[in-house]
């Protein structure tokens, strides 16, 4: 038999791409992101959008304020895309075909960040124009300072938490299980701890990479170390997925 | 020809306390042109053996290799072992066609190929359905399809008979003896030993992860079987009273019909022609696999009711 021993990664892409666009759950839960954020951009914008925006205060920060949704839809995108693996014996059928667990791990991983960086940059930007549409007068434009950065740097953000929830749920093995502990932290966790441990608080994967939406972040981060540290939480993820993927009987 | 072989191949589960043997010191290998009846009783490490083969679990000490190499070095292997391990595996909300899809492209499989295996697996017409919808029979048909995708020397079923209906296992007997006919190996557990027995021309026996046999179907049944014959005679109380005397009891099996045990047609003839005795009819009772298989087994006195079976891994449902 013919067999090839070096390991290419083209194929596992393509297989790992089908994979994704072949189960409802994950590729509906990537296209929420898109649609969920927008609809709540509307819903917001077009009740009290403009009494918010006569208030005064942070244009940018208010303007980015759906991605709070947002980015509970990356993280669930992130879960069920890497949950799929963990039904029955699945993952048993997925490394009998491509038994060299680095190549399968990383392949999923890469596919996943860059279908969802395709869908977050969309969605950042739709939810800056859709909400500043109903804002009339106090609408700002994306030549407005720091906006443009917010866009590209939020759809970088969406994409981290994306893959913070799929490392988790590589260890966990459940999306169950890693939206239990992410969705709860992300809603409420943040922002009780953000505020009660002060200067600590800011170092949470959602708190540092939210100083992104502010024209002067609150904390000692800027905005590039705030996504930063963002970064280093999803990289903490990702190892420790890796980690159990490569070490557990499967 | 690729071969399967194990070397002194031993899996352990648990912690140091409690350590379970699933798989003890097994070393055999598995022959091509054959197929090749692995058996045993559920957790008896059929399925950790396979697990082990296919690199998906990893051995605590002893190696296996497929065709020498191991499995987790091969570059495309789905082209070298096709493997279906269990039922339930394909995503419930996937397409039979979807599920051997992304298969097929993960190992530069054509995608021509993917129709073919449907078709030969007898699930073409369902093939745009989610897996969900499917009978259990249906399951195996796409496994087993899963596992041919790749046209492979070495295929290793576990369980395929599972939940076939009996036009279904007519279906596999039929794949598994042509595919052993083209000279691949084919390896294919079970834990009933009539469905093997109808397949397999060669046995692995497999009892709380030890090698119980490694040995041809009838070989096996005749070596675990006491010979026994059914006869009908017209003078039943000499032929009892000869049988005894050499050590044979001879019961009334009804129907005017006797068994004697302990003794082959052969010897029950000679037995008879020299003293004169009628013989109307005389076969020798075949035992079946069943029985060979209990035979070994209350032998080996591993089965015993009592005992739990604590071969069980925590994976192996």
């Amino acid at each position: 038999m013919p067999v090839a021993s070096i390991p290419s990664v083209a194929p596992v892409l393509r297989s790992e791409w089908i994979k994704i666009r072949t189960v409802r759950a994950s590729w509906g839960s990537l296209l929420a992101i898109l649609l969920v954020t927008t609809a709540l951009t509307v819903l917001t914008y077009s009740t009290v959008g403009e009494a918010e925006a006569a208030d005064g205060g942070q244009q940018v920060k208010e303007a980015f304020y759906p991605l709070n949704f947002a980015q509970v839809a990356a993280l669930a995108y992130g879960a069920t895309a890497v949950a799929s693996e963990y039904r029955e014996g699945a993952l048993r059928v997925s490394l009998a075909a491509v038994p060299r667990r680095g190549l399968l791990y990383w392949s999923k991983t890469a596919v996943i960040a860059v279908t969802a960086l395709l869908v977050c940059v969309p969605t950042t930007f739709a939810t800056f124009l859709v909400g500043q549409a109903f804002l009339g007068g106090h609408a700002i434009g994306l030549d407005h300072p720091g906006v443009l950065r917010a866009c590209a740097g939020g759809a970088v953000y969406l994409v981290l938490m994306t893959l913070f929830a799929a490392g988790l749920t590589f260890l966990l093995r459940s999306a169950v299980g890693a939206l239990g502990i992410l969705v709860p932290f992300v809603l409420v966790g943040s922002f009780v701890l953000g505020d009660a441990a002060g200067g600590i608080g800011a170092y949470l994967p959602d708190r540092a990479g939210s100083h992104f939406f502010r024209e002067t972040p609150p904390g000692p981060l800027g905005p590039w170390e705030g996504l930063g540290v963002t970064a280093l939480w999803a990289a903490a993820a990702l190892a420790a997925g890796w980690w159990a993927v490569r070490r557990r009987d499967a | 020809m690729t071969t399967i072989e194990l070397t002194a191949l031993t899996k352990e589960y648990g912690s140091r306390r409690t350590v379970t043997r699933a798989v003890d010191d097994l070393t055999c290998t598995v022959e091509p042109g054959r197929v090749t009846g692995f058996l045993g009783p559920n957790g008896a490490g059929k399925s950790t053996t396979m697990r082990l083969v296919l690199g998906l679990d990893r051995p605590t000490c002893g190696t296996a290799t497929v065709g020498g190499r191991d499995y987790t070095t091969l570059g495309s292997p789905l082209r070298t072992v096709g493997a279906l391990l269990d039922a339930h595996s394909a995503h419930p909300s996937r397409t039979a066609r979807d599920h051997l899809r992304h298969l097929a492209a993960s190992n530069r499989i054509p995608a021509r190929r993917v129709d073919e295996v449907l078709e030969e697996a007898g699930i073409a017409s369902v093939a745009g359905r989610r897996t969900r919808t499917f009978s259990l029979g249906m399951r195996q048909r796409l496994g087993i399809a899963a596992a041919l995708l790749g046209d492979p020397p070495v295929l290793m079923l576990d369980e395929p008979a599972n939940g076939l209906d009996p036009e279904g296992f007519v279906w596999l007997r039929r794949l598994l003896r042509r595919l052993a006919g083209e000279g691949r190996t084919v390896l294919m557990s079970s834990h009933l030993m009539n469905e093997t027995s109808a397949v397999a021309d060669h046995l692995l026996v497999l009892g709380r992860g030890r090698l119980l046999a490694d040995v041809g179907t009838s070989a096996f049944i005749d070596r675990n079987s006491a010979p026994r014959v059914q006869v009908r005679t017209g003078d039943p109380v000499r032929l009892r009273a000869s049988m005894a005397a050499r050590g044979h009891a001879m019961r009334e099996a009804g129907g005017g019909r006797w068994t004697v045990e302990g003794a082959t047609a052969e010897e029950v003839g000679a037995v008879s022609a020299r003293e004169g005795i009628p013989v109307l009819e005389l076969t020798d009772l075949r035992a079946s696999l069943e029985d060979a298989y209990l035979a070994l087994t209350a032998a080996s006195a591993q089965f015993a009711a009592a005992s739990p079976p604590t071969t069980t891994s925590p994976q192996e449902a």
